[in-house]
């Protein structure tokens, strides 16, 4: 056995070198020659809708650059409310491709419709290399908009070897775009933000004890003094809305009677002005919000019990998303120092009420 | 000299008492307070373009006529959510965005009790404008009483956005992104309690505002995945230099609900239903303007979904095998020993 072996080493001894060497090249050739292409993405990729309103036929310019060098014979674009290639394909709503005309296009060029469906272009020519490096560009017209506004769309577009969008990709993307409302559109229930205020409120808005201001009688260092006020609001904005207090503490002059930077107890005997959005035993003034709308709630420093703060222009109470009517009860406290300034101290608290963008 | 000074504390006393006091005026009538608005407008205008339309308000009071002051002010963001904070300084300088220089509406209004008045407005953008996003609030104001220590005063906000055309700036970069709690607004990485949303916190550092769209997979250990494919429902944007969140519901529901006599959809996050465990998030977002490059983000993420049953089953299961382990052990122990003690008791006789 031993002797085989040596018998067999004397044979490939003078190939040794060259065996190495051939494979070394062998390998390189086929690393530089035969590099395998993976799919790349379209790069710059973009759409231009010429009348970017629902239901409009209008025309859309799609531009992107091709990655790789290889022939493209075709190239498949997939309109879906998903832009993700490996995801169902949901067709935006009341879009029509189906009778798109390809009326112009550049960079890579050459190509006509092979077919067109509701949601689908092929784009075909004969298989050519991909000549240059910028932007393509195809424009086609007679396209129906989706009516969706409220949600984007996107092309899927994927490049392909062969003349019918069949067979492996070669280079694949997508690219979004977005109908914006028509201003002319006047069947659409529109967002509406309901807002009240006053001492008392419906629950609805529709009713309100029409006072507008307290009488909170006389500072004394030795008590609190309270009152509350009412709001209501609802919205059917998909962004929820938002209501801020604006305005300056209680002031006579340049004195300012200080409001709490966080939310603190009643401190009688001490400057204090402060407002929260719940029911308080200490003093005993406010009641919790009102109505079945859970997310529409008091932020967090203006709900705790016995707590008051008041900072200009702090958001008091929010929703996230639609909201019924919800009532909220805002309870004020003043106390003062028994070296606090003589004088009528008054302020105006303005309750804004907005949605969230 | 004592005497002086009594008279004169007493008279400061006096005087203090008489201010403390002192009824204020009551307040003349005020207008209602009760209104019904639009709360969010968005234009895309060209430059040399205007568009026209018109502004819905509603006073809701049945007896008093509503009586708005309009006024545009310019806004910015408040932190990374959605709500405004409105420059209402009359000192405030404008912002770069602005759109006070470009909108018309009227200075105020006066509505009959429950009725509607439809105002005009209009969005003028010179032929020079760059492209870009602008943005101003157009504000009620109902007015402030005469009277009393603490006056109220309501106020109505109209966020009017426009969108100039063009090639814009578009940069939107990936902050943080993962499981998170609406409540707390914080991420969450190892949880007791079955996240309801991911929330993904983009920085734009445009010169448009932006909202993306695209979707979110959740995957467990197992391989099984859950996808948000809308993961902007509510349109929300990313105003330009604002650090924006945006959430988006693992279980989304969605229910009709009766809104002042219109059906509306609301939504809100349901339980998703997650088994404990560890999980991967992936995010796929896009965004850009209309004729501008169409960009991607990317981001990965993870997070634990452990609750405490699930530990307290944990420990129990634990300490059971552990139990039973023990006892199988001595078991086996024991019948070798009585087999060791059979077999010496065999050899000895």
């Amino acid at each position: 056995m031993k002797h085989r072996l040596f018998h067999l080493h004397g044979l490939v001894r003078p190939f040794h070198h060259v065996g190495s060497e051939t494979l070394i090249a062998i390998l390189i050739a086929l690393f530089l020659v035969v590099t395998p292409t993976g799919a790349k993405r379209f790069q710059e990729r973009s759409l231009y809708v010429l009348k970017n309103e629902p239901s409009a036929i209008t025309s859309h310019t799609t531009s992107f650059q091709y990655m790789s060098p290889d022939a493209v014979g075709s190239v498949e674009m997939l309109y879906c409310l998903d832009p993700i290639p490996y995801h169902p394909c949901v067709t935006p709503p009341g879009l029509d491709v189906s009778g798109a005309t390809l009326s112009g296009q550049s960079g890579e060029t050459g190509f006509s419709i092979r077919s067109a469906s509701t949601n689908r272009i092929v784009l075909t020519r004969l298989p050519a290399f991909i000549s240059g490096t910028g932007n393509s560009s195809y424009t086609f017209d007679n396209i129906r908009n989706p009516t969706v506004t409220s949600e984007a769309f996107a092309i899927r577009l994927k490049s392909h070897a062969s003349t019918n969008a069949s067979g492996p990709q070669i280079d694949f993307g997508s690219v979004r775009g977005q109908i914006s409302k028509s201003i002319e559109i006047a069947t659409q229930v529109p967002p509406m933000l309901i807002f009240c205020l006053a001492e008392e409120v419906a629950d609805n808005c529709e009713s309100t004890n029409e006072n507008y201001y307290a009488e909170l009688g006389e500072l004394n260092p030795r008590s609190t003094l309270k009152t509350q006020s009412q709001m209501a609001i609802g919205t059917n904005a998909s962004g929820g809305f938002a209501i801020t207090a604006n305005g300056g503490p209680p002031s006579a002059g340049t004195n300012t009677i200080a409001a709490s930077k966080t939310p603190t107890a009643s401190q009688p005997g001490r400057n204090q002005f402060g407002i929260n959005l719940v029911e308080n035993t200490s003093p005993a003034v406010g009641s919790d919000p009102e109505g079945v709308w859970t997310n529409a709630v008091p932020s967090p420093d203006y709900n705790a019990t016995n707590k008051y703060k008041y900072v200009p222009g702090d958001v008091v109470a929010f929703s996230p998303n639609v909201s019924l009517m919800k009532k909220f009860t805002v309870s004020y406290i003043i106390n003062s120092d028994p070296n606090l300034r003589p004088g009528v101290y008054t302020t105006t608290i303005v309750y804004v009420a907005s949605g969230q963008f | 000299m004592n005497i002086t000074k009594t008279i004169f504390v007493g008279a400061v006393v006096a005087i203090a008492g008489t201010l403390f006091a002192m009824p204020v005026e009551p307040a003349s009538a005020a207008s209602s307070a009760s209104l019904s608005i639009v709360p969010k407008k968005n234009y895309t205008v060209e430059p040399g373009k205007s568009v026209k339309d018109t502004l819905v308000i509603r006073n809701l009071d049945a007896d008093k006529e509503l009586e708005l002051q309009l006024n545009v002010v310019d806004f910015t963001f408040t932190d990374d959510g959605g709500t405004p904070k409105l420059l209402l300084d009359e000192d405030a300088p404008q912002t770069t965005w602005s759109l006070k220089p470009f909108l018309t509406v009227p200075k105020s209004v006066v509505i009959p009790p429950s009725t509607s008045k439809t105002l005009d407005m209009s969005v003028e953008i010179p032929v020079n404008q760059g492209a870009g996003s602008f943005y101003s609030a157009i504000v009620y104001s109902s007015g402030s009483p005469d009277g009393g220590n603490v006056g109220l005063s309501a106020s109505g906000v109209t966020l009017a956005f426009v969108n100039v055309p063009g090639d814009v700036r578009e940069d939107l970069q990936v902050e943080k992104f993962g499981a998170y709690n609406q409540s707390s607004r914080k991420y969450l990485y190892l949880t007791p309690n079955e996240p309801l949303a991911v929330a993904y916190t983009l920085k734009n550092a445009g010169n448009v505002v932006e909202a993306p769209v695209g979707s979110i997979t959740i995957s467990d250990l197992f391989g099984n995945k859950r996808n948000i494919s809308n993961i902007n429902p509510n349109e929300s944007l990313a105003l330009i230099g604002q650090t924006r969140t945006f959430t988006s519901c693992i279980e989304l529901e969605k229910e009709k609900v009766n809104f002042n006599g219109e059906e509306t959809e609301s939504s809100a996050c349901g339980v998703p239903g997650l088994w404990p465990g560890f999980y991967s998030l992936k995010l796929d977002a896009f965004y850009g303007q209309n004729g501008n490059r169409t960009q991607e983000i990317a981001a990965k993420s993870w997070f634990i979904y452990m609750p405490v049953w699930f530990i307290i089953l944990l420990v129990v299961v634990a300490v059971a095998i552990w139990y039973y382990t023990r006892k199988l052990i001595r078991k086996f122990k024991g019948a070798s020993r009585t087999r060791q003690a059979k077999k010496s008791s065999r050899r000895r006789r």
